[in-house]
């Protein structure tokens, strides 16, 4: 009786890890649920600059238009930098490898910006934040997906000092 | 006698008259095949001593051989020309050269046959080389000129060009050089470096080291000075680079990023976008007196602008309609007007030597476009279509465009390539362009001689 | 009074013979041929394989097909961009074509051939849907079409030499064919530029050329007309590989001096 019932909970926990090992695998696989339309909504690759401080929001493709969850992130980097007022950060802008390379240097400079005139709104100085643009050249993820561009259309605070 | 003859003219007059509206039975060829061009390239012939010299100066075996080696594959490679086996000749070059049995050459095909001499000369290389129809048995073309022994592979280029130029009409592109990026290294930490090479993958030199991120490298007109977007001190703007001293220096002063810079046709200004507060407008400098004016003012992107041969209009790229098009404008900013009017997103507009196209990037359904049309954007033609390629280049006879090509990444990210293609202007002839490492960027220099 | 008699009955004879000469042309050329639906008897010996530039037909059906425009095969619109002045084809005389190629009985043993053959291509030969709704009309029975699978631009050939006159559509055909192997156009080429070249020949009655002569000459050194040079430079050479060329079997006379128009437009249009 004991026997069998160290035989079944083997048998259980055996199942269990299996299925466990199968959802490990599953995170590569797109699901298509960590973009909302175009934008990444997920956190595989997002920094923290601080706990819960999101380090970068992200774009639709050609765009540079700022979604409320961007916003919200923003928000909470300034409550951040307003905190640490000796800190200076640089903006980083990026895009995607779907498209010509001078336009999307353009593209990242547009999408720090639109970060920067966002973080001004709450009263963080512009002396503070600086902004580079990377265009395509550095991705975050190499893969040739929807779901890796996504993640590399992004605007990342780093901090400067 | 008089009236005799008066008689006879007007006999003959008359006679004649009606035969010469219709004698000639006129029968229209239209077609015609579109095969390569054969023609047999000699080893250029060379006397023993000055064979010993040169293998002394430039270690190279058999200069005479190697000179026509080139000659031959620059033909092949135009798509053009048929270059023949060397196996399958008949005559010495020594004699060919002198005076061509024009049925041997004629028995293996060729229409046409090149032969040449080639001497040590006072330190000098001296070369005269002729070109023959050998179908008519004529000679058609002969030259011959002087340099330094170093160049002896650009005297293949010459030929080359001299060849082309008489059996085509069009003026040759063989004698260029091509500047490029030449990268490595992963995908999300690429490195970069600054590299020039002849046009057949020859001589390739790095011209900076690879610290910092380098982009879009141009030449100006008379192929010595390179303008490039540098990251150095991570600072992104244009710079100057002297090829054959190596000096770098910062174009103008500007208070953020500088990108996408060309020369003008006269060499004198360059001509980039500026990024201001996340607006990017074209811009014009001066290089003399550093005068800097502002070319664009529009909240848009304007970008990869280019100058027409003749310096009096300027193409570029704008998304001021809300996607990426391509506009043209006075070189004073006056009388933009928009060209593109195709499904999909253009880009990298580049303004032809010759003029008469405009050569570009088009994005549409997930895949990457060469294409060409006239200044007026009319006669939308697309050459070429691929996963990603982009930035096409022109040879400076207009005729061949160079660009690149990157491949698709896997889930791991690996399987990435870039690598330089090129195309003729009729869709033709599309061929990998062989680069030690993955090359980005390319950008063709002008006729290296006149 | 001798000589006067002389005179006169040699200026008799010399009116008689312009009259014969000369008739017969003015009868001949109002005759227009319509655009033919293209019957290619172009072999008298082997099959004819006119090649056509496979990457400019690639890059033409692309863009064909993106401007989602249905290209019509009829001849008569084209044909009026070209505009030669003895071959105006009239969609009407269509039928008067289809009846000439029966009545054409100088050479009976030809049009068995004729016939032969273009049964012999309705077996082999692909069809080209278009072309066929496009240009078989109301009561074409007799005349098969007959489409090189790469081609489906020759009609346009047929019909702008029907104007011609001495050589029948088959020996034309036989000609040009043979032409179009040994002519190499050179790939240079803008395809913007007046592409045209005509050489006067004069031939022996096996095919050999005697004399070739390039109307137009002073345009071959004039500068900036490189092409011309080039393009003429390029003809003339054809016209050398293909000695003896493909000449008739009879009517000397009729072919002797023969004018060849060089047009690479067509071919380099891409």
């Amino acid at each position: 009786m004991v026997l069998n019932k160290i035989f079944k909970s083997t048998v259980i926990v055996l199942f269990a890890c299996l299925v466990l090992t199968a959802c490990a695998t599953k995170k590569k696989v797109e699901t298509g649920s960590e973009m909302e339309g175009d934008v990444y909504t997920g956190k595989d690759t997002v920094g923290y600059l601080a706990d819960g401080v999101p380090d970068r929001v992200f774009f639709a493709t050609n765009e540079s238009a700022l979604t409320s969850a961007s916003r919200e992130t923003l928000r909470l980097q300034s409550e951040w930098l307003r905190a640490n007022s000796n800190i200076t950060v640089v903006l980083e802008g990026h895009a995607d490898e779907r498209g010509t390379r001078e336009y999307n240097l353009a593209l990242g400079d547009r999408r720090a910006n639109a970060a920067k005139d966002y973080l001004m709104t709450f009263g963080i100085s512009a002396d503070r934040i600086s902004v580079i643009s990377y265009g395509k050249e550095r991705p975050v993820d190499s893969a040739s997906t929807p779901l890796s561009w996504s993640k590399n259309r992004r605007a990342v605070t780093v901090k400067a000092n | 006698m008089k009236k005799y003859l008066k008689k006879i003219s007007l006999i003959l007059f008359f006679l004649f008259l009606p035969f010469k509206a219709f004698a000639f039975i006129e029968i229209d060829i239209t077609r015609g095949n579109l095969d390569p061009f054969p023609v047999a390239v000699s080893p250029l012939s060379i006397d023993d001593n000055s064979k010993i010299n040169f293998e002394n100066i430039l270690s190279v075996e058999n200069i005479g051989s190697e000179i026509s080696i080139i000659v031959e594959n620059n033909l092949r490679a135009s798509g053009i020309f048929n270059p023949l086996n060397k196996d399958a000749f008949l005559q010495a070059p020594e004699i060919a050269h002198l005076k061509p049995r024009f049925e041997d050459w004629n028995l293996i095909k060729a229409q046409a046959l090149i032969t040449g001499k080639i001497t040590y000369d006072e330190g000098k290389l001296r070369v005269e080389f002729r070109l023959w129809d050998v179908l008519a048995g004529k000679e058609i073309l002969a030259l011959a000129f002087t340099t330094f022994p170093n160049n002896w592979r650009r005297v293949g280029h010459i030929i080359s060009d001299k060849v082309y130029e008489r059996l085509t009409g069009e003026k040759g592109y063989f004698d260029t050089r091509i500047i490029y990026v030449a990268e490595e290294g992963p995908k999300t930490q690429r490195v970069k470096k600054l590299a020039i090479m002849d046009q057949d993958g020859f001589n390739n030199k790095f011209l900076t080291l690879g610290n910092e991120l380098v982009l879009t490298p141009r030449f100006n007109p008379t192929s010595q000075m390179v303008t490039y977007l540098s990251y150095f001190k991570n600072l992104p703007r244009v710079y100057l680079l002297d090829i054959a001293t190596g000096t770098q220096e910062v174009v103008g002063d500007f208070p953020g990023m500088t990108f996408a810079p060309r020369f003008s046709p006269d060499g004198k200004k360059i001509i980039m976008s500026f990024a201001k507060d996340g607006q990017s407008d074209i811009y014009i400098m001066d290089l003399e007196n550093r005068i800097v004016e502002r070319i664009t003012n529009h909240p848009s992107i304007d970008t990869s602008p280019s100058f027409s041969p003749d310096g009096k209009y300027i193409t570029f790229n704008s998304d001021r309609s809300g996607y990426q098009q391509i506009y043209v404008m006075d070189s004073d900013g006056n009388n933009v007007k928009r060209i593109s009017f195709g499904d999909g997103l253009y880009g990298t507009p580049v303004w032809s030597p010759r003029g008469d196209l405009i050569a570009f990037t088009k994005l549409h359904e997930g895949s990457f476009y060469i294409g060409v049309m006239r200044p007026d954007g009319s006669g939308e033609r697309l050459l070429t279509e691929n996963f990603y390629q982009e930035a096409p280049s022109w040879s400076p006879n207009g005729r061949i465009l160079i660009f690149y090509r990157e491949t698709k990444t896997d889930q791991e990210g690996d399987g990435f390539s870039a690598k330089l293609w090129s195309i003729d202007l009729t869709g033709y002839n599309e061929r990998l362009i062989k680069t030690e490492t993955d090359a980005s960027d390319p950008s063709w220099s002008s006729l290296l001689s006149n | 009074m001798n000589k006067n008699i002389i005179i006169s009955s040699f200026l008799h004879f010399s009116m008689i013979i312009i009259t014969t000469m000369s008739l017969p042309f003015l009868t001949k050329k109002t005759n227009d041929f319509p655009p033919i639906i293209s019957v290619e008897l172009i072999q008298i010996s082997e099959k004819t394989n006119i090649p056509f530039a496979p990457k400019e037909k690639k890059i033409v059906e692309k863009i064909k097909e993106e401007q989602k425009k249905l290209v019509s095969e009829q001849a008569p619109p084209k044909q009026i961009k070209k505009e030669k002045p003895d071959a105006v084809p009239m969609p009407e005389e269509k039928i008067k074509k289809v009846e000439k190629i029966k009545d054409d009985k100088q050479n009976p043993e030809k049009i068995d051939n004729e016939v032969k053959q273009v049964s012999e291509f309705e077996k082999k030969e692909l069809f080209d849907p278009n072309s066929i709704a496009a240009l078989i009309d109301k009561s074409k029975k007799d005349t098969a079409e007959i489409i090189d699978n790469n081609d489906k631009k020759i009609t346009q050939d047929q019909d702008k030499n029907l104007g011609n006159v001495g050589l029948s559509l088959s020996e034309e055909d036989a000609l040009k064919a043979q032409i179009f192997g040994c002519w190499s156009i050179p790939l240079g080429l803008p395809y913007n530029e007046d592409l045209m070249v005509r050489i006067k020949l004069e031939l022996e009655p096996d095919g050999s050329v005697v004399k070739s002569e390039i109307l137009d000459h002073a345009r071959m050194n004039k500068p900036g007309q490189n092409f011309y040079k080039v393009l003429a430079e390029s003809a003339l050479r054809a016209i050398k590989l293909c000695e003896p060329l493909k000449v008739p079997a009879t009517g000397y006379e009729r072919w002797k001096e023969l004018q060849l128009n060089f047009d690479a437009s067509e071919m380099l249009e891409g």
